[in-house]
């Protein structure tokens, strides 16, 4: 793709106005001068043609007649010129007087301009009737009327003319290039904070996550909204990253570990000669060993599942039917621990969550309020309606959880003692599922606890919508 | 020699102290979380430790932090399931002295386990001699001029002991807290008779060296002047 460039789009608009400025301008300006030069053309050819009038004189023939006598007159020796009388006939002429100077326009009074070629020159011409008085005395003298034309090559003209547009291009050409490199050098001047910010920001990388703005772009009000706003989302990015490493670095220390006790527990049992009685208490507790890892693998692996995609709204389960058959697996463990086991459901509306799902988030509250009850203790499941919701809450009056451990309880992998939970199964996974199962269905989990009271875990589902 | 597994998952840790007590006849503790490791290492009456780094309560490396405070020089080794360089770097700059990595070989773990140790003692070879007599490490025998002398797990538990410390005094109760783990019933008799056999097969191999009692202060492995 072909990339444009900003200063480059800048530089050529203000250029291409001021050459359209400057255009304009020569142009009006040429005009004009030209028609000023016009003007002075047309009222020197006026002059000489008086100054030709003047010269106009008794012929002192029998018939009265006038003619031009010139040797008084200095005319410029390029002018062509003639006089008639009204009868046609030519009083005086310049040595050469060229056809087209006769082809004025005639009848009118008033002086008239034209203009004409002849031998590849043009030339402006004038054309007046005047009347010229002779030998003036008090009865008014002699009263000549005779026709003046004169005509002056306007090659000078436009040669002045075309030394006007000349110079008018040359000082439009240097303004030009004057206003190109100031405009080059000041773009580039001015544009340096935001050359510095693609630099800043280009270093960014996932191993280095610095982005400090310099100054000169955050005093810059059109960089300043660009550089926070990276600077933003590169502090979200870097969060959800460090998470996910954290996140994976969690995942392989547990694999790693489950691993390690596999592997060690098979060296251990090839280390020696042993006994049947040996090899089948080994083989027992390497079982054991695969399928702690196996729940891990499956736990990690339904997460991973949960966070992907949303709940799809074909799904939808009963969740007095899932707390009841949970409670019923469970009774035997909690029978074994001495707890008393208290279900109390309603019946209510289907909430969105597929049935797996339901039974999982309720086996896993209740599983973890068995496993931190003691002996004598008292676990108990409500599922009731309340305000259109429908509510599940896991009561337990076993050890409780640290305050200081309550904000983690939801993360992965997180164990508020992890040597205990460890032998009981755990790896830290089974909040988080119950999390990621409630936050696809759109609802809340709120835990509260008090250490040597118990704990109190409540969810609220909205009802799954009727299909 | 005694050994401190600190361990939280408990089936790594047991699979290791039953290799270890196998394999290398060491007495071994288990902790499962930090604090009581850290504990157990103020006794200072091991001769190796054996840290997870993560650890509930107080991880590895804070162990060994403690204990190198204390200028405790007993040899640290470290089992981590991360194998981030800057931690490795960070652990041994602290005062570890060796790592594993999880999943880890049993057998190099046992390796690592009898360097570090003799290493700890002063001694780069795993076989030891004394007069005529050598003790090899690995192979748990010993040896007078060739011929194997016959002896039971914990008198070559006891005699590798001494061996590590020529000539120096070593009393019943240090014997009783490096060669037994915690579970045992601790009667320094037991020591006088083991020494007292240990003795017995020594001098029918024709040795000179012997094991001398200093009344009321201990044993001491004694070598003619010349062959030490």
């Amino acid at each position: 793709m072909k990339r444009s460039s900003l200063t480059r789009q800048l530089i050529g608009g203000v250029l291409l106005a001021e050459l359209i400025c400057a255009a304009v301008f020569s142009f009006v300006a040429v005009g004009h001068e030209m028609h000023g030069r016009r003007r002075a053309f047309d009222v020197m050819l006026r002059g000489r043609a008086d100054s030709l009038l003047g010269a106009v004189q008794d012929a002192e023939d029998p018939d009265d007649n006038v003619v031009v006598d010139p040797t008084e007159l200095v005319l410029p020796r390029q002018d062509v010129y003639a006089v008639l009388n009204p009868a046609g006939r030519v009083l005086g002429q310049s040595p050469v007087a060229p056809p087209g100077l006769l082809s004025g326009p005639s009848g009118s009074n008033r002086p008239t301009y034209f203009s004409f070629k002849a031998n590849g020159t043009w030339y402006g011409a004038i054309r007046f009737d005047g009347v010229r008085v002779i030998d003036r005395d008090d009865k008014g003298g002699l009263r000549r009327p005779v026709t003046v034309f004169y005509a002056s090559p306007t090659r000078d003209l436009w040669h002045e003319a075309v030394e006007a547009v000349r110079f008018y291009v040359a000082a439009g050409a240097l303004l030009l290039a004057i206003t190109g490199i100031a405009l080059v050098w000041f773009l580039r001047r001015r544009l340096s904070p935001l050359q510095e910010l693609a630099a800043i920001a280009g270093r960014v990388s996932v191993h280095s996550w610095e982005f400090v703005p310099p100054g000169a772009v955050l005093r810059t009000s059109e960089l300043a909204p660009i550089a926070l706003s990276i600077e933003e989302l590169l502090k979200g990015l870097r969060q959800s990253f460090e998470r996910q490493r954290q996140l994976t670095g969690d995942a392989a220390h547990e694999l790693k570990t489950s691993i390690a006790v596999l592997k060690s527990s098979l060296q251990l049992l090839s280390m020696n000669p042993r006994t049947a009685e040996q090899y089948e208490a080994g083989l027992e507790g390497l079982l054991l060993d695969t399928e702690r890892m196996e729940d891990l693998a499956s736990r990690m692996l339904a997460l991973a599942r949960l966070e992907e995609a949303p709940a799809e709204p074909s799904e939808s389960s009963d969740l007095q039917a899932a707390v009841h058959a949970v409670a019923e697996r469970l009774r035997p463990l909690a029978a074994l621990k001495q707890v008393v086991l208290e279900v109390s459901a309603e019946e209510t509306d289907k909430v969105a969550m597929q049935a797996d799902d339901a039974e999982v988030l309720c086996s896993n509250l209740l599983m973890n309020a068995l496993q931190h009850s003691a002996p004598g203790g008292h676990v108990s499941a409500t599922v009731h309606i309340h305000n259109g919701v429908t509510e599940l809450r896991v009561v337990d009056d076993g050890e409780g959880i640290p305050e200081a451990a309550l904000p983690h309880v939801f993360e992965r992998f997180y164990r508020a003692d992890r040597s205990r939970s460890r032998n009981s199964g755990g790896a830290g996974l089974g909040l988080s599922i119950c999390k990621a199962i409630i936050e696809r269905s759109n609802g809340t989990i709120h835990i509260q606890s008090a250490v040597g009271k118990g704990t109190q875990v409540w969810v609220t589902l909205p009802v799954a919508p009727t299909p | 020699m005694r050994v401190l597994v600190v361990e939280d998952e408990v089936r790594l840790a047991n699979n290791i102290a039953a290799a270890l007590r196998e394999r290398c006849g060491f007495a071994v503790d288990c902790a499962e979380n930090g604090v009581d490791g850290a504990a157990l290492t103020e006794y200072r009456n091991y001769d190796l430790l054996l840290l997870d780094l993560m650890l509930p309560g107080l991880d590895g490396l804070s162990i060994v932090r403690q204990v190198r405070r204390r200028r405790d020089m007993t040899p640290i080794l470290i089992l981590t399931a991360r194998d981030e360089r800057a931690q490795v770097v960070e652990l041994l700059n602290a005062g570890a002295d060796d790592y594993l990595t999880k999943p880890f070989d049993l057998g190099e773990l046992l390796a690592r386990a009898k360097a570090l140790i003799r290493r700890g003692k002063g001694v780069s070879q795993p076989v030891l001699t004394v007069g005529r007599i050598s003790l090899n490490t690995v192979e748990q025998t010993v040896r007078c001029a060739g011929h194997l002398i016959d002896l039971s797990p914990t008198e070559y538990r006891l005699f590798e002991y001494l061996i590590f410390r020529p000539r120096a005094i070593v009393s019943a109760r240090e014997l009783l807290e490096h060669l037994y783990d915690y579970n045992w019933q601790h009667h320094s008799n037991v020591i006088e008779a083991h020494v007292s056999n240990l003795r017995k097969k020594l001098r029918a191999a024709g040795e000179q060296t012997s094991i001398a009692t200093i009344r009321g202060r201990g044993y001491r492995l004694e070598a003619p002047e010349k062959q030490l």
